[in-house]
């Protein structure tokens, strides 16, 4: 058996294949609406027909067996590279960023930037002063909101919902994608999990993109941004983003849209299902909406006493990019920078305040990233009953979650991940800034991508482009560190274990 | 007959009625500070002697008065049953928290400064070994200059001893300490007692040998013994300007600071002749990789070169690894990355068992190990990884209290930098002064490698820096555990909750 024969070549290019037929669905819409408003429809079937036929040979020349946990890693990893991958072709095909005096490896860089950005749901772009997000048709713009959407909840997640022959090893493949879902289960079985999953997604969506056009947006918009809303990615149709339409009922419904993104999906099905608020028993969401409540207070003070801004418009522009952040939304109501909505302008305070909010993201099982709050939760539970260990030495501590208690082994992997994700962050920060970006916009530029967060502050805020912050080797460390936080960072680290056991299993065989 | 009146104050102590375990420990903690200000700043006042001796009265007096106090002190607590590990390490935070007030104090009654809270900044930053220095030592006399330093020799000293002789007893990284007698071994740290002796009896030495060095260099006696305290306790603070000027005092300083951030395990292996197997430490071969990577990555960011630009930059990485805190002027072309690697390079590179601070290379080797375990176990969930630290397997509850360090280091970090930063620093500085801070690694470099002069942050800026820099050389744990017992009396001696009960019980009758 040839490397090529291997489990982890046909499970990943089964599963990829599939996707990538997802991908050209949002390909042919975007190139339908281009073919009504824009000039880069041709590009658009292009890609949309390369990936299709590219998907449907991968789909149908492999054929997926039972699979161990190194492959699982493998398959998703690999899936979300070549999604990511191909997802740059319109860009690439429409010369979205081609510019003068720019070369075609620095195009090549800014079209998987940005592609990978958005089905990680990062909402980080390398559009700006010099490349303008309304200067481009609407069909790709569409396309480049749907990419979000559909990476929001999850690529593998939607593989294993159309697929029956991967069910067996459906929970593998999700808990690899979206560790917080797979073991929250609102169907028997999982393929039935990841199908109401998908139905709450898209109803959640519906909603959102229901209210935006009662807030004043127009159809277009409304659909474009409810599918970045839902999945609190933050890309925009606008280079002013949310800014745009400066208006406050837009904003209400944006808030409230990410807000019940960044929430657990399992806790909106039961809810759903019990006709109950179910979410307040819940003590990651009872910590959440803490966690997102005192820092609105913290930043409005800090924005009425020193910012200054009148109590309202600051508890506004709190409230507004507090959510954004600690939902890893990514949206701006900066009207221009400078403006008051522009954070990276305010004063160090409310700014360190949102870098420890691109720390924490959202609930388990959301679309939102970030280390998750649960974790947080679990970490400061951990902390306080080593403490008290310390104190009662005899006693036996359990550590509390809500009204359970969480197993030691559930702590330990919680603290390996922290402890991962510690070292990414410090890694990555020297390397960002070796690569020529300043410390603020370094580390809060690695932390944002590592949980998919959106703009960072200092010189990549929500005015500006990541163009602006950081050098073309930079922003390919950061894309890196964006599907690495996606899947919450041990299926990309460990991505390459299946193959390096299958080549050397041949080397053995062919020695042998 | 010093003996006998110990033994006697001892007696009475013992025949006394028991407190409590931690208000004894408290109390003992407080006589601990008193005794050590005491015994500073009788010194500080001979030492004045060598100059004007404006201050030697003053100085020996309140020595004199702190220590009656401090046996004073010690006299009144009634030996409990049983102190618990808890209450040691509260009664560590409180001995520190003491000798800070009390030089404080020595620097307001010498008129060093006038205002409490640029003493209070001066006195921590110096007992935790910081070196923020907010008063102009050229103004000083002989006596408060070795008041400064001998702070920090102190301080370098009881982080010493909580690292070695405290915190293993208290259940804390046993299996890191040098205590087996196997093959008859002399260990370090056999038992508390003879751990502080060998402390003592390789600190004194080495640095008696450091200040001869300065002194073989060119650098004056007086000068010199400064530079040694502050030196080989990690400390940092210098006297006035120009102290580096000369490159052979650059290199004794390159040497001495390399020694201080090497573990005492290491200089007592080589002092007693077990010295065999030394150099295959691991702790050791990162330390020093450490430093040789660093120094490539600066020459390589910077335009320095030759003998003076290694020199210069292993001057500056030795600093920073070793928490010193001494600066020289920024390499020239100073890329924008340096400072940003000077910064984590003080966090966890010193070793265990140092006068350094920060997080430590042995805690660090341990949770690059659990992040590989984590991964072992994501490929085959039910497998048992065990984890091994110098050839023995590591304790799970010793794994816990690392990670919860970690995470107590990054939440102290972070306090502190949204404190200040909220009080009015700019973000890059805010981070790095919580670092330097936390870690007691002196000035803080702007993102161009200028050193920014503490007096250039307001009062509340500096005032936030200090519980820092005091959870810092504390090593985190003695300190939570401190603000954990004291919130802990607060709340049993108010009971708030039980008193509004009672008023609102009496306002219903």
């Amino acid at each position: 058996m040839t490397v090529l024969h291997s489990r982890w070549v046909t499970t990943t290019g089964h599963v990829a294949g599939i996707a990538l037929l997802f991908v050209a669905a949002g390909m042919s819409l975007g190139a339908v609406i281009e073919l009504f408003d824009g000039t880069e429809a041709p590009a658009m079937l292009v890609a949309a027909a390369v990936t299709a036929v590219a998907g449907a040979g991968l789909r149908y020349a492999t054929r997926p067996g039972t699979i161990d946990r190194a492959t699982v890693f493998t398959a998703v990893a690999g899936t979300w590279l070549v999604v990511s991958a191909v997802g740059s072709l319109p860009y690439l095909l429409a010369g979205t960023f081609s510019r003068s005096g720019v070369g075609p490896l620095i195009v090549l860089a800014d079209a998987l930037f940005e592609s990978v950005s958005g089905y990680t749901a990062t909402g980080s772009t390398v559009f700006g002063s010099h490349n303008l997000i309304t200067d481009q048709g609407a069909g790709i713009l569409m396309y480049r909101q749907f990419t979000q959407w559909i990476g929001g909840m999850g690529i593998v997640l939607l593989v294993v919902t159309v697929l029956p022959s991967l069910r067996a090893s459906g929970l593998g493949l999700i808990s690899a994608e979206a560790p917080g879902t797979g073991g929250d289960r609102l169907a028997p079985r999982m393929a039935d999990t990841a199908r109401h999953f998908w139905y709450l997604y898209a109803g959640l969506t519906a909603l959102i993109a229901v209210a935006l056009l009662a807030a004043g947006m127009t159809p277009y918009d409304a659909v474009a941004h409810a599918f970045t809303t839902a999945s609190t990615g933050g890309f925009s149709t606008h280079d002013a983003s949310i800014g745009y339409w400066d208006s406050v009922a837009v904003e209400m419904v944006v808030m409230i849209g990410l807000v019940l993104g960044a929430l657990s999906f399992t806790l909106h099905g039961r809810a759903l299902a019990t006709r109950r608020l179910v979410h307040r028993k819940d003590a990651e969401f009872r910590g959440y909406i803490g966690v997102l409540t005192c820092a609105t207070l913290l930043v409005t003070l800090m924005l009425a006493t020193g910012g200054g801004m009148g109590p309202a418009r600051a508890l506004r522009m709190a409230a507004f990019n507090v959510i954004t952040l600690g939902t890893s939304g990514g949206f701006g109501n900066a009207t221009g920078p400078g403006s008051d909505g522009d954070f990276a302008a305010w004063a160090a305070g409310p700014q360190f305040l949102l870098l420890l909010l691109l720390v924490s993201g959202g609930c388990t099982g959301s679309t939102s990233g970030g280390v998750k709050i649960m974790r947080l939760i679990v970490g400061v539970s951990h902390a306080r009953r080593t403490l008290r260990g310390i104190r009662r030495p005899r006693a036996v501590l359990p550590v509390r979650h809500g009204s359970g208690t969480i197993s030691d082994s559930i702590v330990e992997r919680i603290a390996g991940f922290m402890v991962v994700y510690g070292m990414l962050v410090v890694t990555g920060t020297v390397v960002v800034t070796a690569l020529g970006t300043d410390l603020v916009t370094a580390i809060s530029g690695v932390i944002g991508c590592l949980g998919n967060m959106g703009p960072v502050l200092n010189r990549a805020g929500p005015t500006a482009s990541f163009v602006d912050g950081f050098s073309t080797p930079a922003r390919t460390v950061l894309a890196v560190l964006m599907l690495v936080g996606r899947l919450e960072l041990f299926p990309m680290l460990l991505m390459a274990v299946a193959p390096y056991r299958s080549v050397r299993r041949s080397l053995r065989h062919r020695s042998g | 007959m010093t003996r006998g009146t110990f033994t006697g104050l001892l007696a009475s102590s013992t025949a006394r009625r028991p407190w409590a375990s931690w208000t004894a420990a408290t109390a003992w903690g407080a006589s601990a500070g008193l005794s050590a200000a005491a015994g500073l700043s009788i010194a500080a006042g001979l030492a004045d002697l060598v100059g004007s001796g404006g201050d030697a009265a003053l100085l020996v007096a309140t020595g004199v008065v702190m220590g009656l106090l401090g046996v004073a002190l010690f006299t009144r607590v009634g030996r409990p049953d049983r102190v618990r590990a808890a209450d040691v390490l509260a009664a560590t935070t409180f001995a520190l928290a003491t000798l800070v007030v009390l030089v404080a104090v020595l620097y307001l009654l010498t008129g060093a400064t006038r205002r409490v809270d640029d003493a209070l900044f001066e006195a921590a930053s110096g007992v935790t070994t910081t070196a923020f220095s907010v008063i102009d030592p050229a103004g000083l006399g002989y006596g408060l200059l070795f008041l400064r330093a001998g702070s920090q020799w102190v301080g370098g000293f009881a982080a010493l001893v909580l690292g070695i002789a405290v915190l293993p007893f208290c259940g804390f990284a046993q299996e890191f300490t040098d205590r087996s007698r196997f093959g008859g071994s002399r260990p370090l740290a056999p038992t508390q007692r003879v751990a502080i002796r060998n402390i003592a009896l390789l600190y004194v030495p080495v640095s008696l040998t450091v200040w001869i060095a300065y002194a073989l260099v060119g650098v004056g006696p007086f000068d010199g013994l400064l530079l040694a305290m502050s030196t080989v306790s990690t400390g940092g603070f210098t006297g006035a300007g120009g102290t580096f000027d000369d490159p052979a005092v650059q290199w004794v300083a390159i040497v001495a600071m390399l020694l201080a951030g090497t573990s005492l395990v290491v200089l007592w292996r080589l002092a007693v002749g077990r010295a065999r197997g030394l150099l295959g430490s691991t702790d050791l071969q990162v330390y020093l990789g450490m430093h040789v990577v660093a120094v490539v990555l600066l020459l390589a960011w910077s335009g320095a070169s030759g003998l003076a630009g290694v020199r210069r930059a292993l001057f500056t990485v030795a600093s920073s690894i070793s928490t010193t805190g001494f600066a020289l002027d920024s390499l020239d072309g100073w890329a924008t990355a340096t400072p940003v690697l000077l910064l984590p390079l003080m966090a966890p590179t010193d070793t265990s068992g140092s006068a350094s601070g920060g997080f430590q290379i042995l805690r660090h080797r341990a949770l690059l190990k659990l992040a590989l375990r984590e991964m072992v176990r994501q490929l085959h969930p039910r497998a048992v990884v065990r984890i091994r630290m110098s050839g023995r397997i590591t304790d799970e509850d010793t794994l816990r209290q690392i990670v919860v360090l970690q995470f107590l280091f990054v939440a102290v970090v972070f306090g502190t930098g949204f404190v200040v930063a909220a009080l009015g620093l700019d973000l890059a500085t805010a981070i790095s002064a919580g670092v330097h801070a936390t870690a007691t690694a002196g000035p803080v470099r702007a993102l161009d490698g200028t050193v920014i002069e503490v007096t250039s942050w307001s009062r509340p800026i500096r005032m936030a820096l200090v519980p820092a820099m005091l959870f810092g050389r504390l090593s985190i744990y003695p300190a939570v555990l401190a603000v954990a017992g004291l919130a802990t009396v607060i709340r049993n001696r108010v009971r708030l909750g039980r008193r509004l009960r009672a008023a609102r019980h009496r306002g219903v009758e």
